[in-house]
């Protein structure tokens, strides 16, 4: 390579870093630029304990990531907001990944949605989140997941005391005695500790001969289920009843059972009341599962932000968090013709 | 020929430029200050990612377990802090030290073992993970599930210097330090060397194995970074937290212009490939594009982008070609 091309190459490179020195000066520029122009930007309506009337709302739902439960609650929420005919309503995907939910709530923040609807990744990661969005007085309403930070409502399935149901009437269906395999979430979330201490306690309670001799965790998911199931069968152990902490598991038990002839010897539980579940208990192979009108849930969550909002109400005048179970049914054959299909999701 | 390398990277600013100016337009919302402090916050640690993955890629090699290392890295500061009580300036230079501890197992499967990077790498990712979920403080201790870390230190390295995020701020150093690294210190030459040919380059006398060595310890330093960062965030440190960010650092990587068969490449345009990809994101959801659309729109301007350099790249290799066949042509002239 001669002089020439070595000393051009050179220059390029001190070309390059310039470039992206500018690139980064302009960037921190114009971020330091940006508490002035916001404090004459964004209004004083979100800083005042209660809003004005205004002709359209935005609203925000962000989930974990789509899934049956969290489409039929958008499904629920939008029945209620399309209606209303001045309501902006956003479903994000939150990829299953706090970091980006964090990331989403952000812009929602930014962009001055008037209620933001929140299944979280994870409880304690979307804390300083929901807490930005009270002190920017957006009413936060968590779907089935809660979160240990003031907001709004918490919207969910009977997690604590539906289970305690379904841990009646297992026990009633095995007889009040046996041994239960529980087939739970993974580690670290609020919903999978409500749904088995409701389980645990209710059994304990009622059926204390009933023995709980496994609780391991097939991550929500019908084939790991099936994975876990088989292995504590292969171990020899005698399994009367099988409890998964959501359907997907349940299910997987149910195939478990199924293919090595158990079916008549195993009450399955599940929870949630998907329609795979409720097709499979008329068929007579799972047991029984909580059931909640998912898509009501949405409604009933559209329903309070739509209050909140249209009635100029700030996340700052609520002076502890709201909480809002929802109505269920313990479906087993003998009731869940009574859920009509169109009931099913 | 000069100029022609100076468009194919002058070409990303550009094009990032173009989205920007459409969100712009397309929603008043994109433009505000928030949003793009919000869009500066969010993608920062995609942006260290994506320099730490520079390095293996730089040498031909790749590694997926970036995502993994940052979880364990986090959850080893979140156990350090909340079970062993140990205070926040002790335990963040522990969880360094596991980011590079990883790099180094990264760097023995691949130099000692001679393992494929591909092969070695997604093995450490799993291996990784697994460890982190056993480790975990929130699955070990229940209690845990609901507790905060609380550590001021700790909490301070999330957040912003006056109105700046700290996370750019990390980023932009990190960008600066790798850059000088790169081109101006014989090390990375060695590693332009490495990429380019490693045969020619030991037969030259380039210690090739220490090159591949350091290159996968900046890899697990910078995804240790990134874990304080977000876990500072986070205020906790979920088992899950970091799946699938090795795919968006590669992207970043690769759209900032770094050639995944090594030899080429800066740590400037990964930085540049992390915020494009956040602003696409952030730009669709302001302006409603579905959920379900936007991966596909995502992935059609990534491979434009990409498309876009790997065009430029051809016809500079055509034109210098076409250059070296005049001189040596020239040559043959004068000489006959």
């Amino acid at each position: 390579m001669d002089e020439k091309m070595k000393r051009e190459l050179a220059g390029f490179n001190r070309r390059e870093f310039l470039k992206m020195s500018t690139v980064g000066l302009g960037t921190m520029t114009l971020v330091a630029c940006a508490p002035t122009v916001a404090a004459t930007a964004e209004g004083g309506t979100q800083t005042q304990s209660s809003k004005q009337a205004k002709d359209s709302y935005k609203m925000s739902f962000i989930q974990v990531q789509p899934h049956t439960v969290s489409t039929a609650w958008g499904q629920g929420i939008q029945d209620v907001t399309d209606v209303q005919q001045d309501i902006n309503y956003k479903q994000l995907d939150g990829q299953a990944d706090p970091a980006t939910q964090i990331t989403l709530m952000d812009t929602a923040i930014s962009e001055g949605v008037d209620a933001i609807f929140l299944q979280p990744a994870d409880s304690v990661a979307l804390k300083p989140s929901i807490k930005k969005a009270r002190e920017a007085g957006i009413p936060v309403i968590t779907l089935n997941i809660d979160a240990p930070e003031a907001h709004a409502a918490h919207v969910e399935m009977n997690h604590y005391f539906g289970a305690m149901k379904i841990a009646e009437k297992m026990g009633e269906m095995m007889g009040g005695k046996g041994n239960v395999v529980i087939l739970n979430a993974p580690p670290g979330i609020i919903i999978r500790d409500m749904r088995t201490n409701g389980f645990v306690e209710g059994m304990k309670a009622k059926y204390p001969n009933i023995q709980i001799i496994a609780d391991q965790s097939a991550d929500w998911d019908r084939k790991k289920a099936q994975d876990v199931l088989s292995t504590i069968l292969a171990s020899g152990k005698e399994v009367n009843g099988v409890y998964g902490v959501n359907d997907s598991m349940a299910l997987g038990a149910m195939d478990v059972a199924k293919a090595k002839n158990l079916l008549g010897k195993m009450v399955i539980f599940g929870n949630d009341g998907e329609k795979a579940a409720l097709e499979s208990i008329e068929a007579g192979e799972m047991s029984g599962t909580q059931y909640t009108d998912v898509w009501q849930q949405g409604r009933l969550a559209a329903a309070l932000a739509i209050g909140l909002a249209t009635g100029g109400v700030s996340a700052k005048s609520f002076t502890h968090q709201g909480h809002i179970l929802m109505p269920y049914v313990i479906a087993t054959k003998e009731n869940v013709a009574s859920i009509q299909d169109f009931q099913r999701w | 020929m000069l100029k022609k390398i100076y468009t194919q990277n002058f070409g990303l600013v550009g094009f990032y430029l173009v989205i920007v100016i459409i969100f712009s337009v397309l929603s008043p919302v994109f433009r505000t200050p928030g949003n793009i402090n919000n869009l500066l916050t969010g993608f920062s640690h995609i942006g260290i990612l994506a320099i730490g993955q520079t390095f293996p890629i730089l040498l031909g090699g790749i590694d997926l377990s970036v995502g993994a290392i940052l979880g364990l890295v986090g959850m080893a500061t979140f156990d350090l802090m909340l079970i062993f009580g140990l205070p926040g300036y002790v335990a963040i230079p522990i969880g360094l030290l596991v980011g590079l501890l990883a790099g180094l197992i990264n760097g023995f499967l691949i130099v000692r073992l001679k393992l494929n990077p591909f092969i070695a790498s997604l093995a450490t990712m799993a291996s990784f993970r697994g460890l982190t979920y056993a480790i975990s403080g929130r699955q070990l201790f229940p209690n845990l599930t609901v507790l905060a870390i609380q550590d001021p230190t700790y909490l301070a390295i999330d957040g912003t210097f006056g109105f700046i995020p700290r996370a750019l701020v990390y980023l932009l150093i990190l960008a600066a330090a790798t850059y000088f690294l790169l081109h101006n210190t014989k090390l990375g030459m060695d590693l332009y060397a490495v990429g380019g040919n490693e045969n020619a380059a030991r037969l030259a006398g380039v210690n090739v194995n220490r090159a591949k060595f350091v290159a996968y310890l900046i890899s697990g330093l910078c995804a240790a970074i990134a874990a304080l960062i977000l876990t500072s965030r986070m205020t906790t440190s979920p088992e899950g937290l970091g799946i699938g960010f090795e795919l968006s650092a590669i992207a970043a990587a690769v759209i900032g212009g770094v050639n995944l068969q090594g030899g080429s490449g800066s740590t400037s345009g990964p930085v540049l490939g992390a915020f494009l990809i956040g602003t696409i994101y952030t730009g669709m959801n302001l302006l409603g594009v579905t959920q379900y659309a936007q991966p596909v729109v995502a992935g059609a301007i990534l491979i434009g982008a990409v498309g876009y350099d790997q065009f430029v790249k051809a016809r500079r290799k055509k034109d210098l070609q076409e250059q070296l066949l005049l001189q040596s042509l020239h040559q043959m002239k004068k000489g006959g």
